[in-house]
């Protein structure tokens, strides 16, 4: 039954070993099939050691092969199974989170780029909350880690967007009269979803750097965690960076680090990013546009890329970049309850007119 | 230990900078011993554990943790702007001229000095004025008013002008030295709690010719840099007073505040003032014995802690007082 015929060479050994086991006429698994590592030692030279470490790497190898059905990885169906019973996290904006698909998505690094005042830090806060709500009102029942680098963690505007989706929940909870719901309920207090946000302060990219070293061993302890945010990954590296080659390469290990913490701990990475002016080389008639900061290498570092932008005075977010959604346009809005769709009906407005209060937008320079 | 020292890898930036297999190179250290090496560095430059929301939320995260608030002197604006300026970031304080940002920030001097209990932070200021004279006469009529309500809090022979430290600055370099080396020195001395440039505008407006704006926006971070830093070591409030500049657009003529997105991607909190049409009449309390005053506009445009407000205020004898 085991692929007995597979060759060595094909494992992830150190190509010194490998040269050493084929010189001493070790080629195929078969051929490694019950010898011991001190045999092993004298027929190929290699310390004890290593020959321990030659044969658990062939074994652990060979489990993993036979626990996955004989098959080496994933097939594209099945990780098309897996991605779409992930959930995501949700805005409370619906018409963002269709955007995005179903919210913003587990597994993989989301991007939000936009002006000052256009909402990066009230969609930070309101995924931390997101992200917290129970399975029975459709959320992940999750934590949040979320790193400050600015400041602007404010946690009386936290309490207002908590009060609000512990209103909402209630409302849900009301008109279905659901046992479960009640029960959960309970649990759903102002103090137990501020519990639930771990928060870093962190003043340079140095300390930056460390947290995220960190944090892979952070997760592990709090398996609860589904949500990273990093608010802002430019301030860091926006004051008196001298040097750009520099720059790029921590911020392409630190995007590196979280794509693979992403993956590894199936939970979401979300990132704020300013813009800044881009001129036009060829001077064309605008001159200059707005364009994401940190560079043009940057732009591949997220898989997902959301612009927030003014268009007159409407908040708009905008899919830059995405693998699996098409580019789309959707206005929002921000409340005192945190981002909301911008809705018509008059009834619904009158409905929730208590927490839905809609604020006057600006628009900025 | 020696390893580190011989390849001349004794900082924490260049450790955590590096990639492992760097590292290793360099070393000759295995990955795990890299990956060990870093997590103690890295457990040296941070706390290791988070804090939660909750305990922040409840002062429990330690002084410098914890969110001051520095109060206008006014219960009307407070309440518009959920307590005052936050100790957080860079304040600016944006609106065309005779809109009354100096006067708010003359009146911020003055309350400064109030008792933590009364919305002050118990502490004096830097003011750094880069335009004209600093206002001194209106400063000594604002203080009359203002020692005359606080005269029980604060003891009668208190006087408000030994608390207010200013320094005139007339160009970048100048500002530069003030804020690198006079201002930590001043910090460091005496019980400072809040910072005031007055204005940021005037020093970057003009010296700076089209071309050069990569070095302006350059000389703006590092101005930042170091505010910023001052701010947060001491958890104090910084105030920046900001010119507007008019942009055509669609809809006619817009004020927007000056110096571009390089300057408003630094700042954390934006409040816009301007004149509206109207006066209003005082009772015997006008500034020099007038009572005729216009009604003015104090705009949140943006704030990590507030949807945007809009409230209206005025000038009289003793500073700003909101009106409804």
């Amino acid at each position: 039954m085991m692929d007995t015929q597979r060759e060595l060479c094909t494992f992830p050994l150190a190509p010194n070993h490998k040269l050493k086991l084929s010189a001493a006429g070790f080629q195929t698994i078969q051929d490694l099939k019950g010898i011991k590592p001190a045999e092993l030692c004298k027929d190929t030279g290699l310390s004890l050691d290593d020959s321990e470490g030659v044969l658990n790497t062939v074994n652990v190898a060979e489990k993993m092969h036979w626990k996955s059905g004989g098959r080496c990885g994933l097939s594209a169906l099945d990780m098309l199974h897996e991605e779409q019973s992930l959930p995501g996290i949700i805005t409370f904006s619906e018409r963002v989170d269709r955007m995005l698909g179903a919210g913003v998505p587990l597994c993989k690094v989301t991007e939000l780029c936009g002006e000052p005042g256009v909402g990066k830090t009230q969609f930070c806060l309101q995924l931390a909350v997101g992200v917290q709500i129970p399975e029975v009102f459709g959320g992940l029942h999750g934590e949040a880690v979320y790193i400050d680098t600015e400041g602007s963690f404010i946690t009386e505007r936290l309490v207002d967007i908590i009060a609000a989706t512990v209103r909402h929940c209630e409302h849900i909870s009301q008109k279905e009269h659901n046992e479960e719901f009640v029960e959960h309920l309970k649990s759903l207090t102002v103090e137990h979803l501020l519990t639930g946000i771990h928060y870093h302060r962190c003043h340079d990219y140095i300390q930056l750097l460390a947290i995220v070293h960190l944090l892979p061993a952070f997760l592990k302890n709090h398996p609860k965690v589904k949500l990273v945010v990093i608010d802002s990954l430019a301030a860091p590296f926006q004051h008196d960076f001298e040097d750009f080659s520099l720059r790029t390469r921590i911020l392409t290990s630190v995007a590196q680090n979280l794509v693979k913490m992403a993956a590894e701990f199936k939970i979401s990475v979300v990132l704020t990013n300013k813009m800044t002016t881009k001129l036009n080389s060829s001077g064309g008639d605008s001159g200059a546009h707005l364009v994401p900061a940190l560079g043009e290498s940057w732009g591949h570092a997220c898989t997902v890329r959301v612009i927030l932008h003014w268009e007159g005075n409407q908040r708009m977010a905008w899919l830059y970049k995405s693998p699996s959604q098409t580019e789309t346009t959707v206005p929002y809005q921000i409340t005192t309850g945190g981002i909301r769709d911008i809705i018509m009906e008059e009834r619904y407005q009158a409905e929730n007119a208590e927490d839905e209060t809609p604020v006057k937008q600006q628009k900025l320079s | 230990m020696l390893v580190l020292r011989v390849t001349h890898l004794d900082s924490f930036e260049s450790i955590l900078t590096l990639s492992n297999a760097d590292i290793s190179r360099i070393t000759g250290l295995s990955l795990a011993e890299v990956q060990t090496l870093k997590t103690k560095v890295a457990e040296n430059v941070v706390d290791i554990t988070p804090i939660t929301a909750l305990d922040l939320h409840q002062g429990r995260g330690g002084d410098l943790m914890q969110i001051r608030k520095l109060s206008t002197g006014c219960a009307k604006l407070d309440e518009a702007l959920r307590g005052g300026i936050l100790s957080r970031g860079i304040t600016e304080i944006s609106g065309e001229s005779a809109s009354g940002k100096t006067q708010f920030c003359l009146q911020l001097a003055l309350t400064v000095q109030l008792p933590q209990a009364n919305g002050g932070l118990q502490g004096g200021v830097a003011y750094i004025c880069t335009e004209d004279a600093f206002p001194s006469k209106r400063l000594h009529q604002m203080t009359q008013g203002f020692m005359k309500v606080h005269r029980q809090t604060l003891g009668s022979d208190y006087r408000p002008g030994d608390k207010i430290f200013i320094e005139h600055v007339a160009d970048y370099d100048m500002l530069m030295t003030c804020v690198n080396q006079r201002l930590p020195l001043l910090l460091a001395s005496t019980c400072v709690r809040l910072i005031i440039v007055d204005s940021v505008t005037a020093v970057f407006r003009g010296e700076y010719a089209g071309h050069e704006l990569y070095k302006r926006s350059k000389h703006l971070s590092s101005l930042v840099t170091q505010l910023l830093a001052l701010g947060s070591q001491h958890n104090i409030p910084v105030v920046c007073i900001n010119q507007v500049s008019s942009s055509m657009n669609e809809t006619g003529r817009q004020l927007i505040p000056a110096l571009g997105l390089a300057w408003s991607n630094m700042i954390m909190t934006r409040i816009m003032l301007s004149r509206t049409n109207q006066t209003i009449t005082l009772n015997d309390s006008g500034v020099d014995g007038r009572t005729e005053a216009t009604i003015r506009q104090l705009e949140v445009i943006f704030a990590p802690h507030l949807t945007n407000v809009t409230v209206l205020y005025v000038i009289d004898r003793d500073g700003i007082k909101g009106i409804t």
